[in-house]
This record gives structure tokens, sequence and C-alpha cells, in this order.
């Protein structure tokens, strides 16, 4: 028993090092998996903060940028306006209540912590759980994509960033609504990775790439962006193609978390289908 | 010996910030993002407890974790450098380590010595940090560039540091 105690003791400093590397790839390993990112929950409202603080002194810097935004989107938003619309003819239109539904709910947050250099990026955004949101929610900026919340304290949520080494985004191109899928590679921010392009499809530069909604995280129609160039694998069954995000990552300042108010029907339909 | 204490949290604190809110937000082409933070491992006194050497490496790595969100990343990092700086500093040492000073510093030591323990040092912590980040080996090579664009960077901010603060220090 006394030399088990004198062996520890003359290798502590061995054993110290073990235990607190085995600590750390732990938790790496047990809490880094992105459904369940933000495990320092505890710790969430300091970096929040901290966060918070940043971002306030960075805002100003984009100001010119930030007024050009909202004046193009109050032009549209006023196009909209009864006042806008001359009614050239003389009937009545009822909106019928229950055949509109409303299938999608946007909530604005602010973005206080980003990063688009590391390979797995994420967002803290200043709205949480007490506005609504919850895990698995897509977010986006304007009409462009940003990603996915994974995990939501009080005030504060992360978001997934589409500069991510999970994602997978389900697009589709918008001039003849084929399927496609949307990674990320790493490196640039700017750029990412087309693949599953049915061969017979002709696909250009500048052709856009949209959601297709199909993955109850973003709505249909939200753009992800350009094509850059198109690669021919001869060898494969599929083309990929690299392609410009829309989206730029390195400027985000203002976000909308999309609600889906359908979602519980629709991963109940899907789950009800697995039980056959 | 409270002067010098002092000197560390400081050192600790500041180190933490100037990651957090500036460094992180740094990116040369694509490629190179400094970690500074290691700094204040690689010149903390010859006659600390190795024991303390270890816990004071895991806090910094777990404090920087917490402000970006990747748990025990930067720890299992700056622990495993931690656990190598007295093998480091064996290895390209030609004096006794009792004889060799308050801490490790370009001004006492030289280029050459400050230049081969920190760059040792700085490419195991960013080795460990990329590798396990992206622990995938289809991006072996890529990760490899990253690691050594990166080292590069965080060793300029070292010397920088060097030079700048503690050029006067005896």
């Amino acid at each position: 028993m006394r030399n088990l105690y004198l062996f520890f003791r003359k290798h502590y400093f061995f054993f110290l090092f073990l235990i607190l590397e085995l600590v750390s790839l732990i938790l790496f390993f047990q809490l880094n998996t992105y459904p369940n990112a933000a495990v320092f929950r505890w710790t969430s409202s300091i970096a929040g903060s901290v966060g918070e603080i940043r971002s306030q002194i960075s805002v100003y810097f984009s100001l010119v940028k930030t007024n050009r935004m909202l004046s193009r989107e109050n032009a549209i938003l006023k196009a909209r306006m009864p006042e806008a619309i001359y009614l050239s003819d003389t009937h009545v239109y009822y909106r019928d209540d229950t055949i509109l539904q409303i299938e999608y709910r946007f909530i604005d947050a602010r973005v206080i912590n980003n990063t688009t250099h590391l390979r797995n990026n994420y967002l803290m955004i200043s709205k949480g759980k007490m506005q609504g949101i919850e895990p698995y929610m897509g977010v986006i900026s304007e009409d462009k994509i940003v990603g996915q919340v994974v995990s939501v304290s009080r005030h504060f949520s992360w978001i997934m960033s589409t500069l991510h080494k999970s994602t997978r985004l389900s697009g589709k191109i918008q001039k003849n609504s084929q399927l496609v899928s949307v990674e990320w590679p790493g490196i640039s921010p700017r750029r990412g990775l087309v693949r599953e392009i049915p061969k017979h499809i002709r696909l250009y530069p500048g052709d856009t790439i949209i959601t297709s909604g199909n993955s109850e995280i973003y709505p249909e129609g939200i753009r992800i962006g350009t094509i850059e160039e198109v690669q021919e694998r001869p060898d494969e069954n599929f083309n990929t193609a690299t392609l410009t995000f829309l989206t730029d990552f390195n400027s985000l300042e203002f976000v909308q978390v999309v609600v889906d108010m359908f979602r519980k029907e629709k991963m109940e339909l899907k789950a009800s289908f697995k039980e056959l | 010996m409270t002067r010098l204490a002092t000197g560390n949290i400081l050192r600790f604190v500041f180190l933490i910030l100037f990651q957090v809110l500036i460094l992180n937000n740094l990116n040369l082409g694509g490629f190179a993002n400094p970690y500074l933070y290691v700094y204040f491992i690689l010149v903390l006194p010859f006659a600390t407890q190795r024991w303390l050497l270890l816990i004071l490496s895991f806090l910094m790595g777990i404090s920087i974790d917490m402000f970006t969100n990747t748990p025990g990343l930067n720890a299992a990092a700056t622990v495993l450098m931690a656990f190598c700086r007295p093998w480091v500093i064996r290895m390209i040492s030609y004096i006794p380590e009792e004889e060799l000073g308050i801490r490790p510093a370009l001004k006492i030591h030289g280029f050459r010595w400050f230049g081969y323990y920190s760059s040792i040092l700085v490419l195991i912590h960013h080795s460990v940090l990329f590798y396990l980040e992206i622990f995938r080996i289809s991006e072996f090579f890529l990760t490899l560039l990253h690691v050594l664009a990166s080292s590069a960077f965080t060793l300029v901010l070292v010397f920088l540091c060097e030079y700048l603060f503690y050029h006067k220090e005896k």
C-alpha cells in the first residue's frame, strides 16, 4: 500500500496530467456534438454580456450599411401598404381566415458573437427561450440563409452557422427545381460546395440555389448562393459545383429566426410514418 | 514573490480578454488564427510547482472554451502543452534548471533558446487544437497548413510581446 502511495507521489505530475487531459477530452467528445452545443449554460450569460459589449461597439462601424438595408426594406414594405395599391376594379375581396393561416413567423435578433474562421462556426444571438426560440429552428438574414438554432438559454441562443462541418442543406436549383445538397468544405467563408447535381442537368455560373423547404428548418425559397464553377465528374453518378454564398457571414448583424407554426404537425406525421 | 504573482494574474486576465475580444475575430488569409493566450503558459516562472502549472493551464484553456463554446478543446491543448513544458526546457538547455533565472525570457536566454522553446510548445498546442477540432483524416494536409500558418502568427505575437513589454525587465 505504501509503495503504491509512493508510486503515485513520485509520478503525480503524470497522473494529474492524465486526469486533466481526460476531463478535457471527455468534455470535448461528450458535450461538443452539435445538437447540444451550448453546454456551458451557466456561463452563457457571461459570454453573452461580453459579446453584447463587443457588438454594441462594432454596430457603429456599419451604420451606413444598416441604414441602407433598412431603407430598402422600408421601401419593400411600403409597397405592400394599402395606400400603395390602386384598385382598378370594383370587386370587394375578403380575407378568409380559415384559408389563410400563418405558416411561418419571424423573430428578429441581433448577432452578438460570430466566427467565420474556424472549421465549425457558431453565432450567438440576443434572443432566447423567453422570446420563443427553440432548438432546430432555422435562422435567416433578410432572405438569405444563416444557420440553425442548436441551443437556447433564457436570453440567448447559439446558432450553428452554415459554416460548419455538419452542414447538409437541402437546396434546389431555382430555375428548374432540381434538388441538390449544399455543404461547406471549409477555408473560405464565401464558398460552399453543391453536391448531387443530376448528370442531365445543365448548370451555369450565376444560377441561383435556394432552399427546397424539405427539411423543416428553412422555408422554401430562401437564397443560398450562386453557382461559381461546375465540376463534371465522369466517374460518378452526380456532378458537383462550387457556389458563392449570398450571405456575408463575416458582417452579420441582424438575423431573423424562422418559427414554423406547423413543425409539430409535420414531425408527428413523419413519426407516424416510421411506426408503420 | 507577491509582485510575481500579481503580474501573472494580471497577464492571465488580460490575455483572456485580448484573445476573446480581439484575436478570435482575427484571421489572415483564411488560414492563420493567432492564439496568443498560450503566452501566459510560456512565461510562467521556472519555479512554478508542476501541479500548479497543469491546473493553471487547464483553467486558462477552459476559460477560453467558455467564450468560444468549445468545451474541452482549448483545455486539452493547453494541458498537453503544459505537460511538455518541463521536458522541453530540459531538452534544450545546457545549464541546470536552477541557473536559468526567474522565467523564460527572450532578453535573458537569447533569440535561439527562446525561439526553440516557444516554437516547439506552440506547435504542440496548435496541432492538438486544430486536429482535435477538425477530427477528420481526409483534411489532414489542409489542417497541417492551418497549424503551421497559425503557429507562425502566434509566434510573431509572442516575440512582439517580449520586445514591447518585457524588454526593460532585468
